[in-house]
């Protein structure tokens, strides 16, 4: 396979798009990332603030928030399930497409990624607000649940394709997957007991989805990482981690997306579960 | 009798923070917590006058990229000839917002304190600045720039022992 597109070119859009449809009623601009104050400091104008961990995730049990909570949040932005999300962050899109990930999890379709994200937009010299936008509050109906089952992966279901020999994409970097450092560089060791991956998976770091601008690489370079040198064949079942699931999630986005692999599952607990769990199996690697 | 010790979970008095330490802990502490993110950006919009002056000189000089931070970041210190210590603070362009914040805090509430009272500030004025939302995974860098000026009173202190 060699496509010269993109196998849904309609969820990645351009910064120049998002410069004339952010102020659209029917788009929301959402964005998500890793350093907590960066909205903060300016955001496209009109954008709303999605923060991973406040936001996102349940406050005490290593989860997500609930269709409930999802709904009340959607519902404070102003979003209704007819919304087009575009989401854009730091990070080359990690938490972005983390983000939307989640929103796909409550079964919210109509989303899109801003290629490049946040850096490529002020690379081009864009304007940035601090003026943060109110929007009259929506009635987002509860989802009657989450699609875990669908894109979302949990131990036992990546310990069972590990078994089977079907296809682990580990996507963190080359030290962390052979189990030289627990943690990726440049950043604190969160609490891993041990390194390693896990056994059969095969080490294809997120990066290589992007070009040095954090955009993503073209449909025929993706196919040749991903579908060629990996060998992921489309009716395969496909599970991608990291450490906790912001790296595996650009993965999902590209596989899914980009590359449209039907069956491709996130295990958001990732390293950090794994590591710590007892008696799981670990390869190391030279 | 064993004096009471205080709870682990019971803030710190302002009185164990240099003064002018103190009054930034009291200032944040006074603020909502949306006023407090809006003088987080306001100290981190300030961070870059936190780095050296041309020609400016230092009894040390630490620059270095750490894994616990994702830049390089440098301190400078110079010790007045009463022991009171003067810092300045370079930061590469990928340091956190709350890195910026932290060095513009901690310059100018360590400003004229000697060594011997950086070495034992309590990191606890942390949480208290930042707010407990804000300090969590991936956010721990919050603590680097303090551990970074108490690294080099450290090197001062050895330093200045070894030519003794």
């Amino acid at each position: 396979m060699n496509p010269t597109e993109y196998a849904n070119p309609d969820v990645l859009v351009s910064t120049d798009w998002v410069a004339a449809h952010a102020s659209d009623p029917s788009i929301r601009v959402i964005e998500s990332n890793e350093d907590v104050l960066l909205y903060d400091t300016g955001h496209i104008a009109g954008a709303v603030h999605i923060d991973w961990h406040t936001d996102l995730n349940d406050p005490l049990v290593r989860d997500y928030i609930s269709p409930g909570d999802f709904a009340v949040l959607a519902s404070r932005f102003g979003i209704t399930p007819e919304t087009t999300c575009v989401f854009y962050g730091d990070k080359a899109n990690w938490w972005a497409c983390y983000a939307l990930w989640v929103f796909r999890l409550f079964g919210h379709t109509n989303v899109k990624i801003m290629n490049g994200g946040r850096d490529k937009w002020i690379a081009e010299g864009r304007a940035l607000t601090r003026e943060k936008p109110s929007y009259p509050a929506s009635h987002y109906p509860v989802p009657a649940r989450r699609i875990d089952d669908e894109i979302r992966a949990f131990a036992e279901e990546a310990l069972a394709q590990s078994k089977a020999g079907k296809p682990l994409i580990d996507v963190r970097s080359p030290g962390e997957y052979k189990g030289v450092v627990t943690h990726m560089p440049e950043y604190p060791q969160e609490g891993v007991l041990r390194g390693g991956h896990i056994p059969g998976a095969k080490s294809v770091p997120w990066k290589t989805a992007v070009n040095d601008d954090g955009t993503f690489r073209t449909p025929a370079e993706l196919a040749k990482i991903y579908t060629e040198n990996c060998g992921l064949l489309k009716d395969q079942e496909i599970i991608a981690y990291c450490r906790i699931g912001e790296r595996s999630s650009h993965t999902w986005f590209v596989l899914t997306y980009l590359l449209g692999y039907p069956h491709v599952r996130n295990y958001d607990g990732s390293w950090t579960e794994w590591g710590n769990r007892v008696r799981m199996p670990i390869e190391r690697s030279a | 009798m064993n004096k009471a010790c205080p709870e682990p979970s019971e803030p710190a008095p302002l009185s164990q923070y240099p003064p002018k330490l103190a009054a930034i802990v009291s200032l944040f502490e006074g603020l909502p917590e949306d006023e407090k993110r809006e003088t987080l950006i306001s100290y981190a919009d300030v961070a870059a006058k936190c780095a050296p002056a041309a020609g400016e000189t230092f009894d040390l000089e630490d620059v270095r990229k750490d894994e616990e931070c994702t830049d390089t970041v440098g301190v400078f210190l110079k010790v007045s000839p009463d022991r009171r210590i003067h810092f300045r603070v370079s930061l590469g362009p990928q340091v956190q917002i709350l890195t910026k914040a932290m060095t513009s805090i901690l310059c100018k509430g360590l400003e004229g304190s000697t060594i011997e009272t950086v070495l034992e500030v309590p990191a606890d004025f942390v949480p208290r600045i930042v707010g407990g939302q804000l300090v969590r995974a991936r956010s721990q860098t919050v603590y680097y720039v303090l551990t970074r000026m108490k690294s080099a009173c450290r090197a001062f202190l050895n330093r200045e022992r070894a030519a003794s």
